[in-house]
C-alpha cells in the first residue's frame, strides 16, 4: 500500500550507511575558532577637511564603496514643513547639481555605471556611492559635486511632490501601511516628529529654497562620518577625499539635540475597519528604553526568547507552529538611541482567530514575566549572538559601516570587543527582572486592522476567545489621506 | 537637451574575462552536485541547497505543494525533533486515516455548497455529527503527538550553534534552503541538512498547511492588488502550469495530504535533483570529505523527474483585464517572449535595460516628457519552460492609465522601427559590466546566484550570459522587438482605483 511505504522510508534510518556519522550533532567536535571582532581606531582617519573616514582596504572586486552619514535627520523639520528632509533628500540626487543640468548629472553617472543615492531619515541623513575602480576619480567628481552643489532643480522637485502626493494618496490602501502608521501615533503621540504626517499642504508651503537653506545648513566635511571599502589604497584614497572637499567651508552652528517625546500612551485595543481583507493584521505594545541603559543587553536576550529569535521563540512556536495560526509572529524591543524604543508584538491572523493569537501573545507576555526561562531557552539565545557576532563584521563595506555607525552613534569603543562576555554573563534571573520591569502588560496598545465585524464576532469553534477581555475597544476611523484629519472617532463599544 | 559627452575607454573587453565565477564542482555517485566557492576573509560560510521542483511541476488538487514542502523541511527527522521517534511515526499514520475520513465529509459539505444547500461550510452548523466527532478524534491525536514533540528543535540546534539566515523559498521553478554558519561548524551544516533529506517527517503537517493558508492570505488576499495579480496571471498562461500561483489555490491548501507530500519527496528529493553549495571561509578538501561522508548517503531516486510536458499554446488574440482596486491607477502590459537561456533571451534582456532607471526611455518618455506617469519599469521574466515581457506605468494623478498604455506603445514602436543609438547601448553594457562585479560583493548573493542557475542550465552560465548581453547588437534588438510585441501576443491590465477610497 502506497502511504505505508512512503511513510517507511521516510522514517527508517538507514542504518547502513550512516557509518561514523554522530547520532546527534551534539556529539559533533568542531575545531576552534579564535574570532576577535576588529577595533574601530585601527581604520579611523581624520580628514584635513573636519570629516572622519573608516577605510577597509579590499582589493578582490574592481569596486569602491563610498558611504557618508551626515549629522541631521528629520527632527530639524522647521515648523509646517513635514515633508522637507525627504525631499532633500531625494533631491540631492534627483535635482542635478548648480552646474549640471539633472539630466546631465544623470546621463553622466549612468554611462560611468555609478551607483548614487542620498537620503535622509529621522536622525541621520546618509549618501552613498559604487562604482568600478577605473571610473573612481570621474564618480567622486560627480558624488562630491552633489554633496556639496545640489541644484535641487524646479521641475524635479515638482515631480518629487507629486510622487509624494501620489504616496499619500495610497495611505489607506494597504492594511500594513494602516497597521504601522496608527501604532506609531497610539505610542508615540500625533505630533513627535516620526509620526506627524506629511499633509498637502505642508508638502505644497516646500519651495527649492527650503530644500537649498537646509542643506547648507548641515551638509560640511566636519558633520560626514565616511565608511569607504573596496579597491583603493588607504593614503590615496586620503589624498582624493581631502582634494574632493579642499575649500568647503565647514559650519559653525551646532546641530540641535534630538528631541524626546512626552506623550502620557492610552492602553487599549484599537481597531481600524478594513473590509475586502481576510486576515487582521495585529500590533501590540508599549515604549522601551533607550542604549545608555545597562539592560538594553538583557532585554535583547529576553525578547529573543520572547518573540524575536525566529522559529525557537515563544510567541512564533504558540502562534504559528502549535496553532497555525499565522505565518508571521513575533516581538520586538527595538532600543532608542536617543528616546525611547518600542516594544512591539505582532502577528497576522484570519479574522475569526484574531482573539484567540491575542490572547496567546498575552499569556506569553505574562508568562516570560513571572517565570524564569529556562536554560536551554537562555543558552540558545546566548550563544546566537555571541556566535554570530562575526557576521557583523563578514565584508569591508559591512566593517566601515559599523565602524562608522558606531562612531555616529557615540557606541563604547570597546562595545564588541566586550559584548559576548556581557552577553555570557547573563542568567535566567536577569532575564525575568527585566521582564517584569520593561514589560507592561497593562500599558499594552493593541492595534488590529480588518474586517472589523468578522474580527469582533471570533472564532464559532472557539467563543471563549473575544478581543473584548483584553480591554476597552475604540474604532479608529480612517483619516483623509491628504489632510491627515481623522473623521471624529466612533464611541467605544 | 543633449548631455555632453564625457570621454571613456569600454570596459567591454574587462567584462569578459575579469568576473569570471570559478567554482569547482563535483558530482557525487548518487548524482547530487556540490558546487564549492571558497572565499576569504568571513569567519563564516553560506551553505545551501536547491531541488528541481516548484510550482510548474504540480498539477491541479496540489497546488502549492511544492512551497507546503518548503515549510515541512524545517520539522526535523527521526531524531530531531520527538523524544520518541516510533510513536510519532504511528501517531503520524492515524492522523492521516482520520483526515481521510473527514475529507469524505468534506467531500459531502462541497457537494452540498454546489447545491447551494449551504453557502459557508466553515459554518461548525453545518458539520455531521461524524465530521464533529472525527475533528474532536484528530485533536487529541495532535495533543498526544504534540506532547512528544521537542519544539522546532532543527532550528534551536542551529540557532545556539551560531547560525543565521536560515530560510527557504520556493519559485515557479525550483526550492532553495539556505543558511550562514560560523566557519568552524562546516560539519554541522552537512549533518543537519542530510539529516533532513534523509530521515525526514512531516510532523505537524495539518498545523503547517493552516500556516501557509495564512502566509497566503498576507501576501495575496489582503494586500491591494495581490488578488488580481494572481487572476492576471491565471489569464495570461492558457495552458502552462504557470498559471496558478506558487502559494497554491485556497481549496488545494486545504486539502494536501501528507501522502502526497511524501509521494513528492520521493521523486524531486532525490539526491540526483538537488545541487548543494558552499560559499564562503572553508576548505575544498575538508568540504568534500564531508559532502561524500554525509550527502554521499542519501539514495538515488527510483526514476529521474521528468521536465514538464505542457507547453503553452500560442495566443491568438490580445485579453485585456480591467481591474477597480484599492490602489493607484496603472497599467500592465506582458508580451509572450521566450524561456531562460533562447537565443533572444539576451536581446529582451537588453531591452529591459534600456527601457529602466532614470535614464530609460520610459522614465524619460512617459514620466519627465510628457508628465503621464510618476514611475515606469521593464523587466524580461526568463523562466526555465517559458518567458514574458512586462511593462508598467503608474499613471500620473488625474491621467487616465489607458493614455500610460498608449505611450508605452508609442516606445515599443522605436525599438521596432529605428535602430539604439550606440551610445545608449555601450550604456546598458556598461552598467551590465559593473552588475557582474557587484554581485559578487555579497557571499550570499554569489550562492543564490550559482544554485538558481544550477537548477536551470547549470551554475556556468554565469560566465558565458554576459557575453552574450555583451553581443547583442542594435539590429538583435530590433529584431525582437518586432518579433514578439505584436497585439495578438499580449495581455493588459489596467488599474483603476476603486470608488469609495481615496481621491
Amino acid at each position: 500500500m502506497k502511504i505505508l511505504l512512503f511513510l517507511l522510508l521516510a522514517s527508517v534510518p538507514a542504518l547502513a550507511a550512516d557509518d561514523g556519522i554522530p547520532k546527534h550533532p551534539r556529539d559533533l567536535k568542531y575545531p576552534a575558532l579564535n574570532y576577535e571582532p576588529p577595533q574601530a581606531s585601527g581604520y579611523r582617519h581624520k580628514l584635513a577637511s573636519g570629516a572622519t573616514a573608516y577605510m577597509v582596504e579590499d582589493h578582490e572586486l574592481p569596486l569602491v564603496n563610498i558611504v557618508v552619514l551626515v549629522r541631521t535627520g528629520k527632527y530639524l523639520e522647521p515648523e509646517g514643513k513635514v515633508g522637507l528632509t525627504s525631499l532633500v533628500g531625494s533631491q540631492m540626487r534627483s535635482g542635478g547639481t548648480k552646474t549640471k543640468p539633472p539630466a546631465v548629472f544623470d546621463e553622466e553617472a549612468a554611462y560611468l555605471a555609478a551607483q548614487m543615492s542620498s537620503a535622509i531619515a529621522d536622525t541621520m541623513g546618509e549618501a552613498r556611492m559604487n562604482c568600478l575602480t577605473r571610473t573612481l576619480d570621474s564618480c567622486m567628481a560627480l558624488f562630491f559635486d552633489m554633496l556639496q552643489n545640489p541644484g535641487f532643480a524646479e521641475d524635479r522637485l515638482k515631480l518629487a511632490k507629486t510622487q509624494a502626493l501620489q504616496g499619500m494618496q495610497r495611505r489607506n490602501d494597504a492594511t500594513m501601511e494602516i497597521e504601522r502608521r496608527e501604532f506609531a501615533r497610539l505610542l508615540r503621540g500625533p505630533n513627535f516628529f516620526t509620526v506627524k504626517p506629511i499633509t498637502k499642504a505642508s508638502l505644497e508651503s516646500i519651495t527649492r529654497e527650503d530644500l537649498a537653506a537646509f542643506h547648507s545648513r548641515y551638509y560640511y566635511p566636519s558633520n560626514f562620518i565616511f565608511a569607504v571599502s573596496g579597491d583603493f589604497h588607504n593614503k590615496e584614497m586620503m589624498a582624493k577625499l581631502d582634494k574632493a572637499m579642499a575649500g568647503w567651508q565647514n559650519g559653525t552652528e551646532k546641530v540641535p539635540e534630538v528631541p524626546k517625546p512626552g506623550f502620557a500612551l492610552k492602553p487599549g485595543i484599537y481597531i481600524v475597519d478594513k473590509k475586502d481583507v481576510n486576515q487582521g493584521r495585529v500590533s501590540m505594545g508599549h515604549l522601551g528604553t533607550t542604549f545608555d541603559n545597562p539592560d538594553h543587553l538583557a532585554l535583547e536576550v529576553m525578547n529573543g526568547i520572547l518573540g524575536g529569535g525566529g522559529f525557537t521563540s515563544r510567541i512564533m512556536s504558540r502562534v504559528r507552529s502549535d496553532e497555525g495560526l499565522a505565518y508571521s509572529a513575533g516581538s520586538q524591543f527595538s532600543i532608542g538611541r536617543y528616546y525611547d524604543g518600542v516594544f512591539m508584538a505582532g502577528f497576522q491572523s484570519k479574522s475569526p482567530t484574531v482573539a484567540q493569537a491575542v490572547s496567546i501573545v498575552r499569556e506569553e507576555i505574562d508568562r516570560i514575566r513571572t517565570d524564569k526561562v529556562k536554560p536551554d531557552e537562555l543558552s540558545t539565545e546566548i550563544n546566537s549572538s555571541v556566535e554570530a557576532l562575526s557576521r557583523r563584521f563578514a565584508t569591508a563595506g559591512q566593517k566601515a559601516m559599523q565602524f562608522a555607525s558606531d562612531d555616529y552613534n557615540k557606541m563604547p569603543a570597546d562595545y564588541w570587543q566586550t559584548y559576548r562576555d556581557r552577553i555570557k554573563a547573563l542568567t535566567a534571573d536577569d532575564i525575568l527582572r527585566v521582564a517584569k520591569k520593561y514589560l507592561q502588560p497593562d500599558k499594552l496598545v493593541t492595534v488590529v486592522v480588518g474586517d472589523a465585524n468578522t474580527i469582533l464576532k471570533g472564532n464559532p469553534d472557539k467563543p471563549q476567545y473575544q478581543l473584548s477581555k483584553f480591554g476597552n475597544i475604540e474604532r479608529i476611523p480612517l483619516p483623509d489621506p491628504l489632510t491627515m484629519v481623522y473623521p471624529k472617532a466612533q464611541a467605544a463599544e | 537637451m543633449r548631455p555632453k559627452l564625457i570621454v571613456l575607454f569600454s570596459w567591454l573587453a574587462l567584462a569578459a574575462t575579469a568576473q569570471q565565477i570559478n567554482v569547482e564542482e563535483h558530482v557525487l555517485d548518487n548524482g547530487m552536485r556540490v558546487l564549492l566557492l571558497p572565499r576569504r576573509g568571513s569567519a563564516n560560510i553560506f551553505g545551501g541547497w536547491i531541488a528541481r521542483v516548484g510550482s510548474v511541476d504540480e498539477r491541479p488538487g496540489i497546488t502549492g505543494i511544492s512551497h507546503l514542502f518548503e515549510h515541512m523541511m524545517f520539522k526535523g527527522t527521526t531524531t530531531i525533533g520527538t523524544r520518541d521517534p516510533e510513536e510519532d511515526a504511528r501517531l503520524n499514520l492515524e492522523m492521516d486515516r482520520v483526515k481521510a475520513e473527514m475529507r469524505k465529509e468534506e467531500q459531502k459539505l462541497a457537494e452540498r455548497v454546489r447545491m447551494g444547500e449551504v453557502t459557508d461550510p466553515k459554518d461548525p452548523k453545518v458539520r455531521t455529527a461524524k465530521h464533529n466527532e472525527l475533528l474532536a478524534k484528530f485533536d487529541i491525536l495532535a495533543k498526544r503527538q504534540s506532547e512528544l514533540l521537542v519544539k522546532n528543535e532543527f532550528d534551536r540546534i542551529y540557532t545556539s550553534e551560531g547560525a543565521s539566515r536560515m530560510n527557504a523559498g520556493t519559485s515557479e521553478d525550483f526550492t532553495i534552503y539556505f543558511i550562514n554558519v560560523p566557519a568552524n561548524k562546516l560539519e554541522l551544516w552537512f549533518w543537519m541538512e542530510s539529516d533532513r533529506l534523509a530521515h525526514p517527517v512531516f510532523r505537524e503537517f495539518y498545523t503547517e498547511r493552516d500556516v501557509v493558508h495564512e502566509e497566503r492570505r498576507m501576501r495575496t488576499d489582503s494586500t491591494p492588488t495581490g488578488r488580481y495579480l494572481e487572476q492576471f496571471d491565471a489569464m495570461f498562461w492558457k495552458s502552462s502550469p504557470y498559471g496558478w500561483p506558487v502559494v497554491g489555490w485556497p481549496s488545494d491548501l486545504e486539502s494536501i495530504t501528507r501522502e502526497e507530500a511524501n509521494a513528492y519527496f520521493g521523486t524531486y528529493y532525490a539526491p540526483n535533483n538537488l545541487t548543494a553549495c558552499l560559499v564562503g571561509d572553508f576548505d575544498t578538501k575538508t568540504a568534500m570529505e564531508l559532502a561524500n561522508k554525509y550527502f554521499g548517503r542519501l539514495q538515488r531516486g527510483a526514476t529521474e523527474p521528468e521536465p514538464v510536458r505542457t507547453i503553452e499554446m500560442p495566443q491568438l488574440a490580445e485579453q485585456r483585464m480591467t481591474a477597480y482596486a484599492e490602489t493607484t491607477p496603472e497599467a500592465l502590459i506582458r508580451y509572450h517572449t521566450v524561456a531562460d537561456g533562447h537565443l533572444d533571451d539576451a536581446p529582451l534582456n537588453i531591452v529591459a535595460s534600456l527601457m529602466n532607471d532614470r535614464t530609460g526611455r520610459l522614465y524619460k518618455a512617459l514620466v519627465l516628457d510628457q508628465q503621464i506617469a510618476t514611475a515606469a519599469f521593464a523587466n524580461q521574466e526568463s523562466r526555465k519552460y517559458e518567458g514574458f515581457m512586462q511593462f508598467r506605468g503608474v499613471a500620473r494623478p488625474g491621467k487616465d492609465p489607458a493614455d500610460v498604455e498608449k505611450a508605452i506603445y508609442k516606445e515599443i514602436e522605436k525599438l521596432q522601427n529605428e535602430p539604439v543609438p550606440d551610445r545608449e547601448l555601450e550604456k546598458v553594457k556598461n552598467n551590465i559590466a559593473a552588475a557582474n562585479f557587484r554581485r559578487q560583493e555579497s557571499d550570499f548573493a554569489l550562492l543564490t546566484n550559482i544554485l538558481v542557475n544550477d537548477a536551470d542550465r547549470g551554475w556556468k552560465v554565469l560566465n558565458t550570459d554576459p557575453k552574450l548581453l555583451e553581443a547583442v547588437t542594435p539590429a538583435d534588438i530590433q529584431r525582437v522587438a518586432n518579433r514578439y510585441f505584436l497585439a495578438e501576443n499580449r495581455d493588459v491590465l489596467l488599474f483603476y482605483r476603486k470608488s469609495g477610497g481615496a481621491k
